[in-house]
């Protein structure tokens, strides 16, 4: 479902291009929430918005993974973040949150 | 009246009473030649000469071959929609033309490719010509639905957003151009390693796109001339224009 706000960091330090964005993965085995920082562009992951340490490995080749459990950050469990659920990360002061004209174009 | 016409015998025979016997036979000659080459030749060159059969008017001119180059579609239309129904027309065109099998492999084979230029590698894998991968991955699913966000402005998106201008396939043939250069370290070019993955830039000569999002419209979409491209190993993660 689309989402009315744009939640961000910064623009991406990597590509230049891309929205450092608040990922969250729900690994349900532990019933755990996990946040990081996921560039839109270039698929790049930070562990906090300090964007200071990366998460390069992961389970799955090719694709982003959650610094936690190590699965896909494309996979059904990991969504990007709600205003509730940035402010249970204690990330809400780290962000930039924009609303959309166009809801759609969130997703 | 009458009508007399160029087959009427008797008008013949007197235009040949006329003419030398050395020239007679020499069109003799020419009219056997043309008569073996004149298949040939239409197949060779896509010429569309009337058989000898055609000049007596026992039979309609053969259809030029055409030498329209094949453009197929996107090959994501191309897969669901049925091709029209091509009417046959067999005596029109010449038996045993030798390009016939020739062009229709060569519509077959750019048939195959997605977007003209890539080669399918299974599992919904392509590669471009000059060596790039798209595959599977990003959050559109793949990566060519990933870089077609490129191919139009996101106004509200925040902070810049490179929009190039044109459609998918010029987009893929701009990202093997600049690949290419990058790779050979061309003029101007650059390249950095960042962690596992690969960033090029390579200079146009030409403007190849606009800065979008707020930040693009906040300065009047300035046209850019510059590709960057996110690689991980050969498989491209994103491409966008930048300034």
């Amino acid at each position: 479902m689309a989402k009315p706000f744009l939640i961000f960091v910064k623009q991406c330090p990597v590509c230049g291009d891309g929205l450092c964005r608040v990922r969250v993965c729900h690994d349900l085995q532990r019933g755990r929430l996990t946040g990081c920082i996921l560039c839109d562009e270039c698929e790049t992951v930070w562990t906090d918005p300090t964007l200071k340490q990366k998460f390069l490995r992961g389970k799955v080749e090719g694709t982003p993974c959650c610094p936690d459990c190590g699965q896909s950050l494309w996979e059904t469990n990991s969504h990007w973040a709600d205003i509730p659920e940035v402010c249970l990360l204690g990330w809400y002061d780290s962000v930039q949150i924009v609303r959309k004209e166009n809801r759609d174009q969130i997703v | 009246m009458a009508r007399r016409t160029s087959n009427d015998p008797q008008a013949i025979a007197n235009v040949l009473r006329l003419i030398p016997a050395k020239w007679l036979v020499g069109m003799l000659v020419a009219a056997v030649l043309y008569f073996f080459l004149q298949p040939k030749l239409n197949a060779w060159f896509g010429w569309n000469l009337p058989s000898i059969a055609a000049m007596a008017g026992n039979e309609t001119p053969a259809k030029p071959a055409s030498t329209k180059p094949a453009q197929p579609e996107l090959a994501s239309t191309k897969a669901t929609e049925p091709k029209p129904a091509q009417p046959k027309a067999a005596s029109t065109k010449p038996s045993g033309e030798p390009t016939k099998s020739t062009a229709s492999s060569k519509t077959q084979q750019q048939d195959d490719l997605k977007y003209r230029i890539l080669k399918p590698l299974g599992r919904d894998r392509y590669e471009s010509p000059a060596g790039l991968i798209y595959a599977p991955g990003s959050e559109e699913g793949h990566r060519l639905s990933h870089i077609a966000r490129h191919l139009e402005d996101q106004p509200d998106r925040p902070g810049s957003h490179g929009v190039f201008d044109g459609d998918m396939a010029a987009f893929l043939v701009a990202i093997d151009d600049a690949y290419k250069r990058a790779r050979g370290h061309a003029k101007g070019t650059k390249s950095r390693l960042e962690d596992g993955m690969t960033i090029y830039e390579a200079p146009f000569d030409q403007t190849i796109g606009y800065l979008g999002g707020t930040e693009g419209a906040r300065k009047k979409n300035p046209k850019l001339k510059k590709l960057r491209l996110v690689l991980r190993d050969r498989n491209l993660i994103t491409a966008f224009p930048i300034q």
